[in-house]
Protein backbone atom coordinates (compact mmCIF):
# COMPACT_ATOMS: atom_id res chain seq x y z
CA UNK A 1 0.00 0.00 0.00
CA UNK A 2 1.20 3.49 -0.81
CA UNK A 3 2.68 5.30 2.19
CA UNK A 4 1.43 8.67 0.98
CA UNK A 5 -0.85 10.60 3.29
CA UNK A 6 -4.26 11.44 1.92
CA UNK A 7 -5.67 14.09 4.29
CA UNK A 8 -8.51 15.14 2.01
CA UNK A 9 -9.71 11.57 1.54
CA UNK A 10 -9.49 11.10 5.31
CA UNK A 11 -12.21 13.74 5.58
CA UNK A 12 -14.47 11.57 3.46
CA UNK A 13 -14.19 8.76 6.00
CA UNK A 14 -15.62 10.86 8.82
CA UNK A 15 -19.28 10.74 9.69
CA UNK A 16 -21.84 7.98 10.15
CA UNK A 17 -22.29 7.17 6.47
CA UNK A 18 -20.46 4.39 4.60
CA UNK A 19 -17.40 5.72 2.83
CA UNK A 20 -16.23 4.54 -0.56
CA UNK A 21 -12.72 5.53 0.54
CA UNK A 22 -12.82 2.97 3.37
CA UNK A 23 -13.97 0.32 0.94
CA UNK A 24 -11.28 1.14 -1.57
CA UNK A 25 -8.59 1.12 1.12
CA UNK A 26 -9.45 -2.51 1.81
CA UNK A 27 -8.16 -3.23 -1.69
CA UNK A 28 -5.21 -0.87 -1.51
CA UNK A 29 -2.71 -3.76 -1.24
CA UNK A 30 -3.22 -3.73 -5.00
CA UNK A 31 -0.85 -1.09 -6.39
CA UNK A 32 -3.45 0.05 -8.93
CA UNK A 33 -6.02 0.78 -6.23
CA UNK A 34 -3.43 2.54 -4.05
CA UNK A 35 -2.51 4.79 -6.94
CA UNK A 36 -6.15 5.36 -7.73
CA UNK A 37 -6.60 6.75 -4.21
CA UNK A 38 -3.49 8.91 -4.63
CA UNK A 39 -4.85 10.27 -7.88
CA UNK A 40 -8.17 11.05 -6.23
CA UNK A 41 -6.41 12.90 -3.44
CA UNK A 42 -4.56 14.86 -6.10
CA UNK A 43 -7.87 15.74 -7.80
CA UNK A 44 -9.21 17.16 -4.55
CA UNK A 45 -5.99 19.15 -4.07
CA UNK A 46 -6.15 20.54 -7.60
CA UNK A 47 -9.95 20.91 -7.54
CA UNK A 48 -10.17 19.25 -10.95
CA UNK A 49 -10.62 15.71 -12.21
CA UNK A 50 -7.60 14.02 -13.73
CA UNK A 51 -9.38 11.62 -16.05
CA UNK A 52 -9.77 11.84 -19.79
CA UNK A 53 -12.95 10.19 -20.94
CA UNK A 54 -13.72 8.48 -24.21
CA UNK A 55 -11.71 7.37 -27.20
CA UNK A 56 -11.53 3.95 -28.74
CA UNK A 57 -11.41 0.98 -26.48
CA UNK A 58 -13.47 -2.09 -26.90
CA UNK A 59 -13.55 -5.68 -27.92
CA UNK A 60 -13.92 -7.09 -31.39
CA UNK A 61 -17.35 -6.53 -32.89
CA UNK A 62 -18.67 -4.53 -29.94
CA UNK A 63 -19.12 -0.77 -29.63
CA UNK A 64 -20.53 -0.76 -26.12
CA UNK A 65 -19.60 -2.25 -22.78
CA UNK A 66 -16.15 -0.74 -22.33
CA UNK A 67 -15.50 2.83 -21.24
CA UNK A 68 -12.02 4.17 -21.88
CA UNK A 69 -10.34 5.94 -18.98
CA UNK A 70 -6.91 7.52 -19.17
CA UNK A 71 -5.33 9.82 -16.64
CA UNK A 72 -3.87 13.11 -17.80
CA UNK A 73 -0.97 12.55 -15.37
CA UNK A 74 0.41 9.25 -16.73
CA UNK A 75 4.01 9.94 -15.70
CA UNK A 76 3.06 10.61 -12.13
CA UNK A 77 0.52 7.79 -11.85
CA UNK A 78 1.74 5.04 -14.20
CA UNK A 79 -0.34 2.27 -12.59
CA UNK A 80 -3.55 4.01 -13.60
CA UNK A 81 -2.30 5.33 -16.92
CA UNK A 82 -5.04 3.19 -18.46
CA UNK A 83 -7.90 2.38 -16.12
CA UNK A 84 -10.76 1.24 -18.33
CA UNK A 85 -14.18 0.24 -17.06
CA UNK A 86 -16.02 -2.84 -18.29
CA UNK A 87 -19.77 -3.17 -17.92
CA UNK A 88 -21.12 -6.66 -17.53
CA UNK A 89 -24.76 -7.39 -18.36
CA UNK A 90 -26.43 -8.30 -15.07
CA UNK A 91 -28.92 -11.15 -14.74
CA UNK A 92 -32.58 -10.08 -14.58
CA UNK A 93 -33.40 -8.86 -11.08
CA UNK A 94 -29.72 -9.21 -10.05
CA UNK A 95 -30.06 -12.81 -9.01
CA UNK A 96 -26.58 -14.33 -8.94
CA UNK A 97 -25.40 -17.61 -7.55
CA UNK A 98 -22.37 -17.47 -5.26
CA UNK A 99 -20.45 -19.42 -7.89
CA UNK A 100 -21.25 -16.85 -10.55
CA UNK A 101 -20.05 -14.00 -8.32
CA UNK A 102 -16.83 -15.87 -7.49
CA UNK A 103 -16.21 -16.53 -11.17
CA UNK A 104 -16.78 -12.86 -12.00
CA UNK A 105 -14.40 -11.73 -9.26
CA UNK A 106 -11.74 -14.28 -10.25
CA UNK A 107 -11.82 -13.05 -13.84
CA UNK A 108 -11.54 -9.48 -12.69
CA UNK A 109 -8.64 -10.19 -10.32
CA UNK A 110 -6.87 -11.84 -13.25
CA UNK A 111 -7.45 -9.04 -15.74
CA UNK A 112 -8.21 -5.88 -13.77
CA UNK A 113 -7.78 -4.06 -10.49
CA UNK A 114 -10.28 -6.24 -8.64
CA UNK A 115 -12.44 -3.20 -7.86
CA UNK A 116 -16.11 -3.50 -8.69
CA UNK A 117 -19.26 -1.45 -8.39
CA UNK A 118 -22.24 -3.71 -7.77
CA UNK A 119 -24.22 -2.21 -9.44
CA UNK A 120 -24.06 0.89 -11.62
CA UNK A 121 -27.02 3.18 -12.23
CA UNK A 122 -27.97 1.32 -15.39
CA UNK A 123 -27.77 -1.95 -13.50
CA UNK A 124 -24.67 -3.58 -14.93
CA UNK A 125 -21.95 -5.10 -12.81
CA UNK A 126 -19.21 -2.52 -13.20
CA UNK A 127 -15.62 -3.71 -13.28
CA UNK A 128 -13.25 -0.81 -12.65
CA UNK A 129 -9.72 -0.57 -13.92
CA UNK A 130 -7.97 -2.54 -16.60
CA UNK A 131 -5.57 -1.91 -19.45
CA UNK A 132 -6.21 -1.99 -23.18
CA UNK A 133 -4.24 -5.21 -23.65
CA UNK A 134 -6.41 -7.03 -21.09
CA UNK A 135 -9.75 -6.06 -22.64
CA UNK A 136 -10.10 -8.80 -25.21
CA UNK A 137 -8.74 -11.61 -22.98
CA UNK A 138 -11.07 -10.46 -20.19
CA UNK A 139 -14.04 -10.41 -22.56
CA UNK A 140 -13.11 -13.89 -23.78
CA UNK A 141 -13.00 -15.21 -20.22
CA UNK A 142 -16.31 -13.53 -19.39
CA UNK A 143 -17.92 -15.02 -22.49
CA UNK A 144 -16.55 -18.43 -21.63
CA UNK A 145 -18.17 -18.14 -18.20
CA UNK A 146 -21.52 -17.13 -19.72
CA UNK A 147 -21.39 -13.38 -19.18
CA UNK A 148 -21.95 -10.72 -21.82
CA UNK A 149 -21.05 -7.05 -21.83
CA UNK A 150 -23.72 -4.43 -21.20
CA UNK A 151 -24.35 -1.17 -22.98
CA UNK A 152 -22.40 2.06 -23.09
CA UNK A 153 -22.36 4.86 -25.63
CA UNK A 154 -25.25 5.88 -27.89
CA UNK A 155 -27.12 2.62 -27.84
CA UNK A 156 -29.75 0.71 -25.96
CA UNK A 157 -28.41 0.39 -22.44
CA UNK A 158 -28.66 -2.84 -20.52
CA UNK A 159 -32.35 -3.29 -19.68
CA UNK A 160 -32.96 -3.77 -15.97
CA UNK A 161 -35.90 -4.85 -13.83
CA UNK A 162 -37.00 -5.26 -10.24
CA UNK A 163 -36.98 -8.54 -8.32
CA UNK A 164 -40.40 -9.21 -9.78
CA UNK A 165 -42.57 -12.28 -9.18
CA UNK A 166 -39.60 -14.22 -7.81
CA UNK A 167 -40.08 -12.59 -4.42
CA UNK A 168 -42.73 -9.87 -4.59
CA UNK A 169 -46.47 -10.42 -4.24
CA UNK A 170 -47.18 -7.12 -5.99
CA UNK A 171 -45.57 -8.03 -9.32
CA UNK A 172 -48.21 -7.55 -12.01
CA UNK A 173 -45.93 -8.79 -14.79
CA UNK A 174 -43.05 -11.22 -15.10
CA UNK A 175 -40.38 -8.54 -15.08
CA UNK A 176 -37.57 -11.09 -15.13
CA UNK A 177 -38.76 -12.86 -18.25
CA UNK A 178 -39.53 -9.60 -20.04
CA UNK A 179 -36.14 -8.08 -19.24
CA UNK A 180 -34.31 -11.20 -20.42
CA UNK A 181 -36.43 -11.39 -23.55
CA UNK A 182 -35.88 -7.72 -24.51
CA UNK A 183 -32.14 -8.01 -23.86
CA UNK A 184 -31.84 -10.99 -26.16
CA UNK A 185 -34.11 -9.56 -28.85
CA UNK A 186 -32.34 -6.23 -29.07
CA UNK A 187 -28.75 -7.43 -28.60
CA UNK A 188 -27.52 -5.66 -31.70
CA UNK A 189 -28.84 -2.34 -30.38
CA UNK A 190 -27.06 -3.05 -27.08
CA UNK A 191 -23.67 -3.88 -28.49
CA UNK A 192 -23.35 -1.57 -31.48
CA UNK A 193 -24.20 2.10 -30.88
CA UNK A 194 -26.29 3.55 -33.69
CA UNK A 195 -28.74 5.85 -31.89
CA UNK A 196 -28.63 9.64 -31.42
CA UNK A 197 -27.85 8.99 -27.76
CA UNK A 198 -28.46 6.50 -24.97
CA UNK A 199 -31.78 4.68 -24.53
CA UNK A 200 -32.64 3.05 -21.23
CA UNK A 201 -35.38 0.51 -20.59
CA UNK A 202 -36.36 -0.26 -17.02
CA UNK A 203 -39.11 -2.57 -15.88
CA UNK A 204 -40.94 -2.41 -12.57
CA UNK A 205 -43.48 -5.02 -11.58
CA UNK A 206 -45.82 -2.50 -9.96
CA UNK A 207 -46.29 1.20 -9.31
CA UNK A 208 -43.95 1.06 -6.31
CA UNK A 209 -41.36 1.25 -9.09
CA UNK A 210 -38.45 -0.28 -7.19
CA UNK A 211 -36.03 0.30 -10.08
CA UNK A 212 -37.14 3.96 -10.31
CA UNK A 213 -37.94 3.52 -13.98
CA UNK A 214 -40.15 6.59 -14.14
CA UNK A 215 -37.24 8.85 -13.25
CA UNK A 216 -34.35 7.10 -14.94
CA UNK A 217 -35.59 5.28 -18.02
CA UNK A 218 -36.31 6.53 -21.50
CA UNK A 219 -38.84 3.72 -21.71
CA UNK A 220 -40.50 2.77 -18.43
CA UNK A 221 -42.58 -0.38 -18.21
CA UNK A 222 -44.56 -0.45 -14.99
CA UNK A 223 -46.82 -3.33 -14.01
CA UNK A 224 -50.45 -2.52 -13.22
CA UNK A 225 -53.97 -3.99 -13.35
CA UNK A 226 -57.21 -2.89 -14.93
CA UNK A 227 -59.90 -4.63 -12.94
CA UNK A 228 -60.59 -4.15 -9.22
CA UNK A 229 -58.35 -4.19 -6.15
CA UNK A 230 -59.06 -7.40 -4.25
CA UNK A 231 -60.24 -6.76 -0.71
CA UNK A 232 -60.26 -9.22 2.18
CA UNK A 233 -62.81 -7.62 4.54
CA UNK A 234 -61.92 -9.98 7.40
CA UNK A 235 -58.32 -8.82 7.21
CA UNK A 236 -59.57 -5.20 7.21
CA UNK A 237 -61.35 -5.93 10.47
CA UNK A 238 -58.14 -7.35 11.91
CA UNK A 239 -56.29 -4.13 11.07
CA UNK A 240 -59.09 -2.20 12.79
CA UNK A 241 -58.97 -4.49 15.83
CA UNK A 242 -55.26 -3.78 16.20
CA UNK A 243 -56.02 -0.06 16.35
CA UNK A 244 -54.66 0.73 12.89
CA UNK A 245 -55.77 4.19 11.71
CA UNK A 246 -57.36 3.11 8.40
CA UNK A 247 -59.08 6.45 7.84
CA UNK A 248 -56.00 8.59 8.55
CA UNK A 249 -53.25 6.46 7.05
CA UNK A 250 -55.02 4.95 4.08
CA UNK A 251 -58.26 6.68 3.08
CA UNK A 252 -57.18 10.27 3.68
CA UNK A 253 -53.92 9.68 1.82
CA UNK A 254 -55.51 8.24 -1.33
CA UNK A 255 -54.49 10.67 -4.10
CA UNK A 256 -57.75 10.31 -6.04
CA UNK A 257 -60.07 9.92 -3.02
CA UNK A 258 -61.10 6.53 -4.35
CA UNK A 259 -60.95 4.75 -0.99
CA UNK A 260 -63.65 4.82 1.68
CA UNK A 261 -63.86 3.21 5.09
CA UNK A 262 -66.96 2.74 7.19
CA UNK A 263 -65.79 2.71 10.81
CA UNK A 264 -69.08 1.29 12.04
CA UNK A 265 -69.22 -1.72 9.75
CA UNK A 266 -65.43 -1.79 9.39
CA UNK A 267 -65.87 -2.17 5.67
CA UNK A 268 -63.29 -0.89 3.20
CA UNK A 269 -64.27 -0.04 -0.39
CA UNK A 270 -62.49 1.21 -3.47
CA UNK A 271 -64.08 3.22 -6.28
CA UNK A 272 -62.06 1.37 -8.92
CA UNK A 273 -62.84 3.57 -11.93
CA UNK A 274 -61.35 6.49 -10.01
CA UNK A 275 -58.40 4.55 -8.61
CA UNK A 276 -55.07 5.59 -10.17
CA UNK A 277 -53.33 2.33 -9.20
CA UNK A 278 -50.71 4.13 -7.10
CA UNK A 279 -50.39 1.18 -4.68
CA UNK A 280 -50.61 3.38 -1.56
CA UNK A 281 -53.53 1.51 0.04
CA UNK A 282 -52.06 -1.88 -0.86
CA UNK A 283 -48.72 -0.90 0.66
CA UNK A 284 -50.39 0.26 3.86
CA UNK A 285 -52.65 -2.79 4.28
CA UNK A 286 -50.92 -5.63 2.41
CA UNK A 287 -52.77 -8.34 4.33
CA UNK A 288 -56.16 -6.94 3.32
CA UNK A 289 -55.63 -5.52 -0.16
CA UNK A 290 -54.14 -7.06 -3.26
CA UNK A 291 -53.58 -6.09 -6.85
CA UNK A 292 -56.31 -6.99 -9.36
CA UNK A 293 -56.33 -10.16 -11.40
CA UNK A 294 -56.24 -8.69 -14.89
CA UNK A 295 -52.65 -7.51 -15.03
CA UNK A 296 -50.44 -5.87 -17.62
CA UNK A 297 -48.26 -2.78 -17.78
CA UNK A 298 -48.34 0.95 -18.29
CA UNK A 299 -45.79 2.13 -20.85
CA UNK A 300 -44.16 5.52 -20.32
CA UNK A 301 -41.54 7.46 -22.21
CA UNK A 302 -38.95 10.16 -21.74
CA UNK A 303 -37.51 9.95 -18.22
CA UNK A 304 -33.95 11.20 -17.79
CA UNK A 305 -31.61 13.14 -15.55
CA UNK A 306 -30.62 16.70 -16.32
CA UNK A 307 -28.21 16.88 -19.24
CA UNK A 308 -29.39 19.11 -22.07
CA UNK A 309 -32.96 19.84 -20.98
CA UNK A 310 -33.98 19.67 -17.34
CA UNK A 311 -34.73 16.38 -15.58
CA UNK A 312 -37.87 14.68 -16.89
CA UNK A 313 -40.11 12.08 -15.35
CA UNK A 314 -41.47 9.78 -17.99
CA UNK A 315 -44.96 10.30 -19.43
CA UNK A 316 -47.69 7.75 -20.03
CA UNK A 317 -48.08 6.73 -23.66
CA UNK A 318 -49.96 3.45 -23.21
CA UNK A 319 -52.07 3.27 -20.03
CA UNK A 320 -52.48 -0.48 -20.24
CA UNK A 321 -50.76 -3.09 -22.38
CA UNK A 322 -51.45 -6.76 -21.74
CA UNK A 323 -47.86 -7.93 -22.39
CA UNK A 324 -48.45 -11.42 -23.68
CA UNK A 325 -45.64 -13.92 -23.14
CA UNK A 326 -47.31 -16.24 -25.61
CA UNK A 327 -46.79 -13.90 -28.54
CA UNK A 328 -43.27 -13.00 -27.40
CA UNK A 329 -44.27 -9.48 -26.28
CA UNK A 330 -44.83 -8.59 -29.94
CA UNK A 331 -46.97 -5.49 -29.27
CA UNK A 332 -44.35 -3.94 -26.99
CA UNK A 333 -41.41 -4.76 -29.25
CA UNK A 334 -43.23 -3.34 -32.24
CA UNK A 335 -43.86 -0.11 -30.33
CA UNK A 336 -40.22 0.14 -29.25
CA UNK A 337 -39.03 -0.22 -32.83
CA UNK A 338 -41.44 2.47 -34.02
CA UNK A 339 -40.18 4.82 -31.29
CA UNK A 340 -36.57 4.19 -32.26
CA UNK A 341 -37.32 4.77 -35.90
CA UNK A 342 -38.87 8.19 -35.21
CA UNK A 343 -36.12 9.18 -32.78
CA UNK A 344 -33.40 8.04 -35.22
CA UNK A 345 -35.03 10.02 -37.99
CA UNK A 346 -35.55 13.23 -36.03
CA UNK A 347 -33.15 13.25 -33.09
CA UNK A 348 -30.11 15.48 -32.96
CA UNK A 349 -26.78 14.15 -31.73
CA UNK A 350 -26.96 13.66 -27.93
CA UNK A 351 -30.70 14.29 -27.84
CA UNK A 352 -32.63 11.84 -25.65
CA UNK A 353 -36.04 10.71 -26.87
CA UNK A 354 -37.78 12.71 -24.11
CA UNK A 355 -36.02 15.86 -25.24
CA UNK A 356 -37.05 15.22 -28.82
CA UNK A 357 -40.68 14.84 -27.76
CA UNK A 358 -40.35 18.06 -25.76
CA UNK A 359 -38.94 19.83 -28.84
CA UNK A 360 -41.33 18.44 -31.44
CA UNK A 361 -44.42 18.02 -29.28
CA UNK A 362 -46.31 14.99 -28.02
CA UNK A 363 -48.77 15.33 -30.88
CA UNK A 364 -46.03 14.75 -33.49
CA UNK A 365 -44.67 11.83 -31.51
CA UNK A 366 -48.02 10.09 -31.11
CA UNK A 367 -48.86 10.49 -34.77
CA UNK A 368 -45.47 9.13 -35.84
CA UNK A 369 -45.63 6.03 -33.66
CA UNK A 370 -49.33 5.46 -34.26
CA UNK A 371 -50.66 5.82 -30.74
CA UNK A 372 -53.99 7.46 -29.92
CA UNK A 373 -54.16 10.36 -27.47
CA UNK A 374 -55.72 9.29 -24.18
CA UNK A 375 -56.73 11.14 -21.00
CA UNK A 376 -53.82 9.65 -19.05
CA UNK A 377 -51.39 11.73 -21.13
CA UNK A 378 -50.99 14.73 -18.89
CA UNK A 379 -48.06 16.93 -18.11
CA UNK A 380 -49.23 17.65 -14.59
CA UNK A 381 -51.64 15.13 -13.04
CA UNK A 382 -55.31 16.18 -13.10
CA UNK A 383 -54.52 19.61 -14.44
CA UNK A 384 -52.81 20.00 -17.70
CA UNK A 385 -53.42 17.95 -20.83
CA UNK A 386 -50.60 18.36 -23.28
CA UNK A 387 -52.14 16.90 -26.34
CA UNK A 388 -53.76 19.30 -28.76
CA UNK A 389 -55.94 18.21 -31.62
CA UNK A 390 -54.71 18.58 -35.16
CA UNK A 391 -56.55 21.48 -36.83
CA UNK A 392 -58.20 19.16 -39.35
CA UNK A 393 -59.63 17.07 -36.51
CA UNK A 394 -61.59 19.98 -35.05
CA UNK A 395 -65.17 20.31 -36.23
CA UNK A 396 -66.23 23.89 -35.77
CA UNK A 397 -69.84 24.68 -35.00
CA UNK A 398 -71.83 26.83 -37.44
CA UNK A 399 -71.11 29.91 -35.37
CA UNK A 400 -67.47 28.90 -35.11
CA UNK A 401 -65.78 27.62 -32.00
CA UNK A 402 -63.24 30.38 -31.63
CA UNK A 403 -61.73 28.99 -28.49
CA UNK A 404 -61.02 25.58 -30.03
CA UNK A 405 -59.59 27.09 -33.18
CA UNK A 406 -57.38 29.41 -31.16
CA UNK A 407 -56.09 26.47 -29.11
CA UNK A 408 -55.32 24.45 -32.22
CA UNK A 409 -53.75 27.46 -33.87
CA UNK A 410 -51.52 28.12 -30.90
CA UNK A 411 -50.20 24.57 -31.03
CA UNK A 412 -49.57 24.79 -34.75
CA UNK A 413 -47.56 27.97 -34.34
CA UNK A 414 -45.59 26.44 -31.52
CA UNK B 1 -33.23 5.29 -55.50
CA UNK B 2 -33.15 1.64 -56.51
CA UNK B 3 -32.78 -0.81 -53.65
CA UNK B 4 -29.15 -1.72 -53.10
CA UNK B 5 -27.92 -5.24 -52.55
CA UNK B 6 -26.04 -5.99 -49.37
CA UNK B 7 -22.73 -6.00 -51.25
CA UNK B 8 -23.47 -2.66 -52.88
CA UNK B 9 -24.42 -1.19 -49.54
CA UNK B 10 -21.22 -2.45 -47.94
CA UNK B 11 -19.17 -0.94 -50.72
CA UNK B 12 -20.94 2.42 -50.47
CA UNK B 13 -20.62 2.56 -46.69
CA UNK B 14 -16.91 1.75 -46.81
CA UNK B 15 -16.35 4.22 -49.62
CA UNK B 16 -18.03 6.97 -47.57
CA UNK B 17 -16.24 6.11 -44.34
CA UNK B 18 -12.92 6.13 -46.18
CA UNK B 19 -13.59 9.75 -47.10
CA UNK B 20 -14.35 10.96 -43.56
CA UNK B 21 -12.69 10.62 -40.16
CA UNK B 22 -15.79 9.36 -38.40
CA UNK B 23 -19.57 9.46 -38.79
CA UNK B 24 -22.85 8.62 -37.09
CA UNK B 25 -24.86 5.84 -38.73
CA UNK B 26 -27.52 8.40 -39.58
CA UNK B 27 -24.97 10.57 -41.42
CA UNK B 28 -23.81 7.55 -43.40
CA UNK B 29 -27.39 6.72 -44.37
CA UNK B 30 -28.07 10.30 -45.45
CA UNK B 31 -24.83 10.55 -47.41
CA UNK B 32 -25.36 7.37 -49.42
CA UNK B 33 -29.12 7.76 -49.73
CA UNK B 34 -30.05 4.52 -48.00
CA UNK B 35 -32.45 3.66 -45.19
CA UNK B 36 -30.85 3.94 -41.79
CA UNK B 37 -32.10 0.55 -40.65
CA UNK B 38 -30.37 -1.07 -43.64
CA UNK B 39 -27.19 0.89 -42.95
CA UNK B 40 -27.33 -0.15 -39.27
CA UNK B 41 -27.45 -3.82 -40.24
CA UNK B 42 -24.47 -3.58 -42.57
CA UNK B 43 -22.45 -1.50 -40.10
CA UNK B 44 -23.13 -4.14 -37.45
CA UNK B 45 -21.85 -6.84 -39.82
CA UNK B 46 -18.73 -4.81 -40.63
CA UNK B 47 -18.09 -4.26 -36.91
CA UNK B 48 -18.43 -7.97 -36.20
CA UNK B 49 -15.93 -8.60 -38.99
CA UNK B 50 -13.55 -6.14 -37.29
CA UNK B 51 -13.52 -3.84 -40.32
CA UNK B 52 -15.21 -0.95 -38.49
CA UNK B 53 -14.79 0.27 -34.94
CA UNK B 54 -16.80 2.52 -32.66
CA UNK B 55 -15.49 5.73 -31.19
CA UNK B 56 -17.00 7.55 -28.24
CA UNK B 57 -16.61 11.33 -28.13
CA UNK B 58 -19.62 12.47 -26.15
CA UNK B 59 -21.70 10.32 -28.46
CA UNK B 60 -20.81 7.25 -30.50
CA UNK B 61 -19.38 7.34 -33.99
CA UNK B 62 -18.21 4.68 -36.37
CA UNK B 63 -15.05 4.66 -38.45
CA UNK B 64 -12.78 2.37 -40.44
CA UNK B 65 -10.69 0.44 -37.95
CA UNK B 66 -7.38 2.12 -37.26
CA UNK B 67 -8.12 5.15 -39.41
CA UNK B 68 -6.79 8.33 -37.78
Amino acid sequence: MSEKKRPLLEELKKGPWPSFVKEMEKSAHNSKTAELLDLLERSYEDKTGHWKHGGIVGVTGYGGGVIGRYTDLPEEFPEVREFHTMRVNQPSGWYYTSDALRTLCDIWEKHGSGLTNMHGATGDAILLGTTTEHLQPCFNDLSEAGFDLGGSGSNMRTPSCCAGPARCQNACIDTLDLCHNLTNTFQDYLHRPSFPYKFKIKISGCANDCVASIARADLSIIGTWRDAIRIDQEAVKEYAAQGYDIQGLVVDKCPSQACTYNAETQEFTVDNPNCVRCMHCINKMPKALRIGKETGATILIGGKATIVQSAFLSWVIVPFMKLEKEDDYAELKDLIERIWEWWDENGKVRERVGELIYRKGMREFLKAVGLPPVPQMVKHPRANPYFFWWPDEIISSASGDAEAEAAAGAEVEK
Amino acid sequence: MAELTNEELRAKILEYLNKVDKAKNKDVATAIGALKRDVDKVINELAKEDILEFLYLGTSYVRIKGKE
